[in-house]
């Protein structure tokens, strides 16, 4: 039996359906969940704002078009929410270290020191910026689809992501004070792996 | 290659997706430059990110929310057949001939008899006349929309709350009449919507007080859920005790007993 699509089962959850929208939620909550956290790096308003993607797919089914990829839909939806939510609530300090995962899926020391950072560095970020490399690098986004959720041009989406990993790689490099980063850029200098995304 | 070169190419190759004279121009210039090899390093480093898993009980909070909106839903007619019938040319010819369409023409024909009448006399009280079509537009505007929130299909009093949208500032009749949808309606949709609409004159005391006080009557999870949320938004000073009030209600649906909690928890 081959998996139904996810733009197949968003037309039976628009035409009445309700109950396939457990099979989307099953696929999509572990990467909402994730672009929420990695956002905000807070996990249990992460949680409320996944549900509240999946009420409003409900809520606006009926703005569901065939032939509309659902990734992009969902990802515009989830957008929104958080907007909308930080609207009600504006954030009123910058996040807390602690309400990040304290999962590292490594038990070496240095990894944990470098995953610790990286998540600093990319709380760091302006939000826009935050959020346009995750897209990119963890939604599994085209540039084509990030440019319509963001509104702009697909060039100034390269470019602005070239952009955010800039910053990120500045702001990274001043937490870990030289050091690691350094040595790391002299591995990378001296031989180029293939750098596609890991899967 | 410059780095101004490489900020265009750089995503791509991060992707593996670069012809191999653009990857090995890309990687000639990493071998030279720091700051973009750093860019390299840092991109690969996000792979460390441990990936999260949402607690267990998010599947268990999706499946009684999707409950309560079934559940809120299942005296409704089957919503596509409303946007089939709306989009159906004979529909909008049989509009037309509705008093709803009467009304849409006489306004129609109004503009049409203002325009020429202030083309024909010239243009003293230019100004003037202009300003009473408007204010006599926005009436029959308004007119219309307390007219379509009394028909009988759902798509109609639907239609009647989003038209009552277009206008900033509303009549006391409209505002009352919606006020009355928003309590009474049967259609989850249009209270919904009417929840909506209201909550733009949410100033005014006597709408404030109107969807305020509705939280006790609703029954549906859905308006019940919004309304909440608009507790929050407003910042009102008696919440606290509005959702207390809500959560003593016997068979109040599980969820917006937790979203009550979270509320309350939120305003401390």
């Amino acid at each position: 039996m081959t998996l139904a699509l996810d733009e197949d089962l968003m037309l039976q959850v628009r035409d009445g359906a309700g109950e396939m929208l457990g099979v989307l939620f099953d696929r999509y909550q572990t990467p909402l969940f994730n672009f929420y956290s990695k956002l905000t790096g807070d996990r249990a308003l992460s949680e409320d704002l996944v549900q509240e993607v999946f009420l409003r797919i409900l809520k606006y089914r009926q703005s569901y078009r065939p032939g509309t990829p659902f990734r992009a839909w969902v990802y515009q939806i989830a957008r929104n929410a958080r907007i909308d939510h930080f609207r009600k609530f504006p954030p009123q300090s910058t996040l807390e270290p602690e309400m990040l995962s304290a999962v590292v899926p490594t038990d070496s020391a240095q990894a944990h020191e470098e995953v610790e950072l990286l998540q600093r560095a990319l709380q760091q970020l302006p939000e826009e910026k935050r959020e346009i490399l995750l897209l990119y690098r963890f939604q599994e986004l085209k540039y084509e689809e990030i440019a319509s959720l963001l509104g702009c041009e697909l060039n100034t989406v390269k470019t602005r992501i070239h952009r955010a990993l800039q910053e990120l790689r500045k702001a990274f490099h001043q937490l870990a004070g030289g050091t690691v980063l350094k040595k790391d850029e002299a591995a990378a200098a001296e031989k180029f792996s293939s750098p596609r995304r890991s899967p | 290659m410059k780095c101004e070169q490489i900020a265009e190419l750089l995503p791509d190759y991060l992707q593996g997706s670069l012809g191999l004279d653009q990857q090995h121009g890309v990687e000639a210039h990493l071998q030279q430059c720091a700051d973009c090899s750093g860019e390299v390093t840092v991109w690969k480093k996000l792979s460390l990110l441990p990936a999260e898993q949402p607690s267990p009980a998010s599947r268990a909070r999706f499946e009684v929310m999707l409950q309560a909106f079934q559940a809120g839903r299942s005296s409704q007619p089957a919503s596509v057949s409303r946007w089939r019938q709306r989009a159906s040319a004979w529909n909008v010819f049989h509009w037309l001939r509705s008093p709803l369409g009467a009304i849409a023409w006489s306004a129609a024909l109004l503009v049409i008899g203002v325009y020429v009448g202030l083309h024909v006399s010239g243009s003293k009280s230019h100004m003037q006349d202009l300003a009473a079509m408007q204010s006599e537009l926005t009436t029959i505007k308004q007119l219309m929309v307390l007219s379509m929130l009394q028909q009988q299909s759902a798509s109609s009093r639907l239609e009647g709350v989003s038209w009552s949208t277009r206008d900033p500032q509303l009549n006391p009749q409209v505002l009352s009449a919606l006020l009355h949808t928003l309590r009474y309606d049967p259609s989850v949709d249009v209270r919904l919507a009417a929840l909506d609409a209201l909550s733009r004159h949410g100033r005014q005391p006597q709408v404030h007080k109107g969807i305020l006080d509705s939280l006790q009557e609703q029954q549906s999870p859905l308006i019940q859920m919004a309304l909440i949320d608009l507790l929050l938004e407003w910042r009102e000073p008696d919440a606290a005790q509005r959702l207390q009030a809500l959560q003593q209600i016997p068979n109040l649906n599980p969820i917006v007993r937790q979203r009550a909690e979270w509320a309350r928890s939120k305003l401390n």
